[in-house]
């Protein structure tokens, strides 16, 4: 593979674009509508391609050092600094012409040693001594101030279970792709063991470092100084060299963090998974431990597993989005159920937002959804790097549509609709990820078939895991003649000689990644790691914002004070069945509800006003549907969205997403019956379970024939 | 893997309470069709509620029945209402039967069998899917014989109902997952005990190892009476290591400390502090700590002082105390029971004395003892010094008791120890003995002390210091922040809730003045809404679908089949005979 990193493109094509990028937006927008109303039809056979986007506009970002550094107010806790608003050191916007030539070289640099780093470390051998070296963290903790720094030298890698919030004090450190410098923002870092373990690696100081070694270290020095109350500790300061990183770590303490330790169930959500108690991973360091951090060792800590094809494929996006490409990059990353697609998507997040102010990302897997509630697809433009599972970092997206279903399966045609109107909001200056479905096979294949031709994708990554792949490779060549479930190849491929230059326009560059993590393919049965489990973490993390900001007791969701609207005024609809509408509150009452805005009015006469058919509109969160006054004709909904935007909605859609159970059964305060929550159901009476597929359920002819 | 699930596990349903499911049950075997489509459409409304997870047996019985409905309404030919019945046959048994399946198929009719449903419905299902179409007769039979199935063995039994005699040999459990996962949890809260536990013995340990070391620096310098220094940077490094675990693992590092070798020493330690470790020479009566042995533990149990953490260990001695410990035990455990006792001493809060001691006091601010309860449990622990430590505690009590019940109280355990010491052999002592004296006393002291309230005789389980804080759970909105919302919210239909409602009383699917009635959420009057156009915000929108019909359809009640009132419902529950 050749790469061309050191294109440098010109000064004064960064100023032109500098220049036409505010107005450019606008124009470009109306453009790209129109362009949708006659792309739009896609329903019929022949094969129509959702815009092309025409020209890049691309942010040019510069990697801040020093004119950035922003003074981080000393003693200020955890849920201030949250509120306040993010300024992303990286994606900064105040951008000079001068610095754009700078900028793409460095960034090549980068993509070049995403290369270069994994495969030393690969190759290196390390010795136990080494070993044990590396796994001395040299922290302290300082009690008033309740927080810890850590030292580590360049190269050193901390790869732990639990969360914290981090500061990067001194020189740079990376996690999953993302480089964190000194004088940037506090960014909260959470590894739960229901994933691949965070590790933080140390960069050292910035290479072209105009000072000397020792006027380093004295700098150092005098930034671990500033951050105790007392004197800190000799050991410590012996630890410090001009290429060391020092970084300040905070316990994290926000209302997710309250709420999911307040179920007993989830009580070690922040711990360490039975396999690494076994192989006694833990790395026992009080100081750590005292802001919430467990380092891990020996094989569990072996953090993020890329393979050659997995760092390749980051480094030619990367590329990519520095102008290799004479489009923004459209990058459609699939592949089987728990082939690694979600860790992939965020450390090409976290890479690109060390070089752009923000990406867009398309969600089209309704099962584990990276910003929103499960059933949800969305539209979001990321501006902060993603340093955590999906359930850590739930935030409201530029756009969404509830579907309702956690697989597409019951109506795939509503499902691609949903997704063309939400890709109408793709503004086209940043680079675009797409995030499928881990549903490859048949139908879910020709779903794939489609998305790469509606949304024009430039490259498609395609992870796959062991010896045999697990679908065909999504080649452009097999692009020309495969049949998705709504498009067709463009010409019968019985035919011959097309124009070649308008093949080559539409093609895109497939990446195969192998993935060659322990594990991969096989999905968790671990503790928190089934995926049932992890859409009630979603579930659970989006009704934290209900809970105040401030530390105190965590009120369960029946506490709430809700709001309420009459019968007649919004729209009630299930998405997933056929329910009788006299019975439909049955269905509505104490279940989750997607908040949707139908752009007609919503008028009844009296009772609730039951939707004919599932409506694809803009749906703007979720609520609980808590109770229905029927003397009054009103529901009583709680719901994180706020009042500004709850205005709006006028359509309720129900779908199988429901409340994780816990929220039903422990309801604390009550006295009586609890509705919906018995202890009398008995699964020793049969049919009592519901429908169990046996998948590898054997014939008894096939077993006489394999012996 | 066959654990039975008896226990008060809570399942979520999609029946809000017994009642609906019984009023489901009624109607859907009641043979009257208005009746059973009545059912039929609360059924549909589970499904959506219960999504993947609708149990076999419901989603079976509502075909079957769905298909009597249609049959009974005599507007479908023969040959339509076969294919009906079919296809609800067919997949009753395959469904029913799937639970029964191991990794390799066997037989239908066998399994069948195996849950008492007869062969020739096995092979009704047979010629359905593989042979001739059998004739409506015989699937009208098949479909009574397995509602009939379904009647007795789902439904009767479901919810509490009689589970009398159980002929079925193998249960569904509830879900492999969700064992398996309850299992796991258990598995990683054991091994992250037993991690704990060993993490806490390590460093108790070092911290040891670390005091011996002081103590032979100082024995060397000038006899140990000198100075204890203070702690060292190591020291303080193990201290504040040891005081992480005060908040989380809390009970593992007490239950550390009273295992031999810490509070309690071993012989060797004692011999190695200069103690002379001889029992002899102890006053098990008046029994008092060794002082260099408290200046070892002191920096320790200094770093630890908390009061819920000394009356957590409070607690311990005293329960280690009631298991009859060995001699040696005994001594160091009353000894340090004493020891708190005495740093909390009204009458140590004397000046001279507090300038003496200051340096030998584990804490320095009085704690507030549960005192009614420190006694109970000083007297369940009956031991040769427990009339001392009784004249401690008693001496020390915020609200003294009058001073016969103190005399009373200290002569019978007085009695009671002496006894007890006499005896040789400690285990024949009658251990209903104490608490009958003690319940005695107890009324007793109640009588007294009238201000005290109740206390508790359960002995040794740790108890809270202060009850639970009354928090209030109900979410308190300010008169602003209502304001705002309703601001925010001003012309559109929704508001804020302000009706004066205790929500917190109310659990989620319930609002004041809902009534027990299963039809309670019956809607009688709806309409219908068709969506126009599919997209919000853009307008220049093509579109998809062509046909497009009125928005709203009002519709009155009676429009799409019969559809009952509340006063109709209660009104043919009263008149009907169902069975």
């Amino acid at each position: 593979m050749t790469m061309k990193v050191h294109k440098v493109s010109s000064q004064s094509q960064h100023e032109q674009r500098h220049a036409t990028k505010r107005h450019g937006k606008n124009k470009w927008r109306k453009k790209t509508h129109s362009l949708d109303s006659t792309l739009l039809n896609t329903s019929t056979g022949t094969a129509k391609l959702e815009k092309p986007i025409p020209k890049r506009e691309k942010t040019t970002l510069k990697r801040l050092k020093k004119l950035y550094t922003k003074p981080i107010p000393e003693n200020c806790c955890a849920e201030q600094r949250k509120v306040k608003a993010h300024v992303h050191t990286n994606g900064g916007t105040e951008l000079n012409g001068s610095s754009s030539l700078v900028d793409s070289q460095e960034w090549s640099e980068y993509a070049n040693s995403v290369l270069r780093n994994g495969m030393e470390s690969s190759t290196s051998p390390k010795t136990d001594q080494m070993e044990e070296d590396g796994l001395q963290f040299h922290a302290q903790f300082d009690k008033t101030r309740n927080n810890a720094v850590l030292v580590m030298k360049q190269g050193q890698v901390l790869c732990f279970r639990g969360k914290c919030l981090l500061t990067c004090l001194y020189g740079h450190v990376e996690v999953l792709g993302f480089t964190i410098e000194e004088g940037q923002q506090p960014y909260p870092l959470f590894s739960p063991p229901s994933h691949c373990p965070l590790t933080i690696t140390a960069l050292g100081n910035n290479p072209p470092s105009s000072k000397n070694k020792k006027e380093g270290l004295l700098e150092a020095k005098a930034v671990v100084h500033k951050y105790f109350s007392s004197e800190p500790s000799k050991k410590l300061m012996s630890e410090l060299d001009s290429d060391s990183c020092v970084v300040l770590l905070e316990p994290l303490n926000t209302p997710l963090t309250r709420v999911l330790t307040s179920f007993s169930e989830l009580s070690e959500i922040f711990g360490l998974n039975s396999k690494e108690l076994k192989s006694q991973a833990a790395v026992y360091n009080p100081v750590l431990s005292a802001v919430g951090v467990t380092a891990l060792r020996g094989p569990c800590a072996q953090g993020l597993v890329m393979s050659r094809s997995y760092r390749e494929a980051i480094s030619r996006l990367l590329s990519a989005w520095a102008g290799e490409f004479d489009r923004c990059p459209i990058i459609l990353v699939c592949g089987g159920k728990s082939s690694g697609k979600s860790t992939f998507n965020r450390h090409l997040i976290n890479s690109l937002l060390n070089h752009t102010a923000g990406v867009e990302y398309l969600e089209c897997d309704l099962g584990q959804t990276e910003f929103t509630p499960p059933g949800c697809l969305s539209l979001s433009t990321v501006t902060e790097p993603l340093l955590g599972p999906p359930f850590t970092h739930l935030r409201d997206p530029e756009h969404m549509v509830y579907y309702g279903q956690a697989d597409c399966q019951a109506d795939i045609d509503r499902y691609l609709e949903s997704l063309k109107s939400l890709w109408r909001h793709v503004n086209g200056e940043s680079p675009v990820i797409i995030n499928t479905m881990g549903w490859i096979r048949g139908h879910g294949f020709q779903i794939l078939v489609d998305l790469i031709r509606l949304f024009s994708v430039t490259h498609v990554v395609q992870l796959s895991y062991g010896n045999a792949p697990q679908c065909q490779h999504l080649t452009p060549d097999f692009l020309r003649t495969a049949h998705g479930w709504q498009t067709h190849p463009l010409t019968p491929p019985t035919l011959t000689e097309e124009p070649v230059s308008h093949l080559s326009t539409r093609s895109h560059v497939l990446l195969s990644v192998q993935s060659e993590f322990e594990g991969a393919g096989t999905s968790g049965v671990m503790q928190h790691q089934r995926s049932n489990e992890l859409r009630d973490l979603a579930l659970l993390s989006y009704f934290s914002k209900l809970q105040s900001p401030e530390p105190g007791p965590v009120l369960p969701l029946h506490c709430f004070t809700p709001y309420q609207v009459p019968l007649s005024a919004v729209a009630i609809g299930v998405t997933h069945c056929e329910v009788a509408p006299t019975n439909i509150l049955y269905v509505a009452n104490a279940s989750v509800v997607g908040l949707c805005c139908l752009s007609e009015k919503v008028v009844g006469r009296e009772g609730p006003v039951v939707l004919s058919q599932t409506p694809i509109c803009q749906c703007v969160g979720l609520g609980v549907l808590r109770g229905v006054d029927m003397a009054r004709g009103l529901y009583f909904l709680v719901s994180p969205v706020s009042p500004s935007v709850l205005r709006h909605v006028n359509c309720l859609l129900l779908g199988e997403i429901t409340l994780p159970k816990i929220l039903l059964t422990k309801q604390d305060g009550i006295e009586g019956d609890l509705p919906y929550v018995t202890t009398d159901y008995s699964f020793e009476v049969q049919g009592a379970g519901k429908l169990h597929i046996y998948k590898g359920l054997t014939r008894p002819g096939f077993i006489k024939s394999n012996n | 893997m066959k654990k039975k699930t008896v226990g008060k596990t809570r399942h979520v349903v999609a029946w809000m309470n017994k009642a609906e499911y019984e009023h489901v049950q009624e109607y859907l075997f009641s043979k009257e069709p208005a009746l059973q489509k009545h059912a039929l459409q609360r059924i549909s409304a589970w499904k959506a509620r219960f999504g993947q997870s609708t149990p076999v047996a419901v989603d079976s019985t509502a075909d079957l029945v769905r298909c009597q409905v249609l049959d009974s309404a005599g507007q479908l030919e023969t040959n339509d209402l076969v294919m009906l019945y079919g296809m609800a046959l067919v997949r009753f048994v395959n469904l029913i039967t799937e639970r029964q399946q191991k990794s390799v198929a066997r037989p239908l009719r066998r399994l069948a069998g195996k849950i008492n449903i007869p062969e020739w419905v096995v092979n009704l299902r047979h010629d359905l899917t593989h042979r001739r179409l059998p004739s409506l007769k015989w699937c009208r039979k098949g479909c009574g014989f397995v509602l009939d199935w379904l009647h007795q063995q789902y439904w009767s039994r479901q919810m509490g109902s009689q589970l009398t005699e159980d002929w079925n040999s193998s249960s569904e459990e509830e879900d492999e997952e969700e064992f398996a996962k309850r299992h796991e949890e258990e598995l990683l809260r054991r091994q992250k005990e037993i991690e704990a536990h060993k993490k806490v013995r390590e460093l108790l340990i070092s911290y040891e190892r670390e005091q011996f070391q002081t103590y032979e620096e100082l024995a060397k310098q000038g006899g140990q009476r000198g100075v204890w220094p203070d702690a060292s940077a190591d020291l303080s490094w193990i201290l504040t290591q040891i005081t992480l675990f005060t908040t989380e693992a809390r009970d593992i590092l007490v239950d550390v400390l009273m295992q031999d070798g810490f509070l309690i020493p071993t012989a060797e330690q004692l011999e190695s502090l200069d103690i002379d470790p001889s029992e002899d020479s102890v006053d098990m009566f008046a029994p008092c700590l060794p002082r260099v042995f408290l200046h070892f533990w002191l920096p320790c149990l200094k770093a630890l002082n908390t009061p819920i953490f000394i009356n957590l260990i409070l607690d311990k001695l005293f329960a280690e105390l009631s298991n009859e410990p060995s001699r040696h035990r005994t001594y160091y455990i009353t000894s340090w029971i004493s020891e708190i006792l005495l740093c909390n001493s009204k009458s140590e809060l004397k000046a001279h004395k507090r300038l003496k001691l200051s340096k030998e006091r584990i804490f320095m601010n009085r704690i507030q003892f549960p005192w009614q309860n420190l006694i109970s449990t000083c007297v369940n622990a009956p031991c040769p010094a427990t009339p001392f430590l009784l004249r401690q505690i008693l001496s020390d009590m915020d609200k003294p008791l009058p001073h016969d019940a103190q005399q009373n109280l200290l002569r019978l355990c007085s009695i009671y120890t002496q006894g007890y010491h006499e005896y040789s052999s400690p285990g024949a002592s009658d251990p209903a003995q104490p608490v009958y004296t003690l319940q005695n006393l107890q009324d007793r002291l109640k009588s007294n002390t009238s201000q005290n309230r109740d206390s508790h005789s359960s002995n040794h389980a740790p108890r809270p210091m202060q009850a639970p804080p009354t928090e209030d759970l109900q979410e308190k909105l300010s008169a602003e922040t209502t304001q705002e919302r309703n601001f925010a919210l001003r012309g559109s239909a929704w508001s804020v809730c302000t009706d004066k409602v205790p929500w917190k009383q109310y659990p989620l699917g319930k609002v004041p003045g809902q009534p027990e009635d299963p039809s309670c959420l019956m809607v009688e009057c709806y309409s219908t809404f068709t969506v126009f156009d599919q997209q919000v915000e853009l307008d220049q929108l093509p579109q998809h679908h062509g046909n497009r019909s009125v928005p709203l359809q009002s519709r009155a009640s009676g429009a799409d089949g019969p559809l009952w009132t509340h006063s109709d419902l209660s009104k043919l529950k009263a008149g009907l005979q169902l069975f």
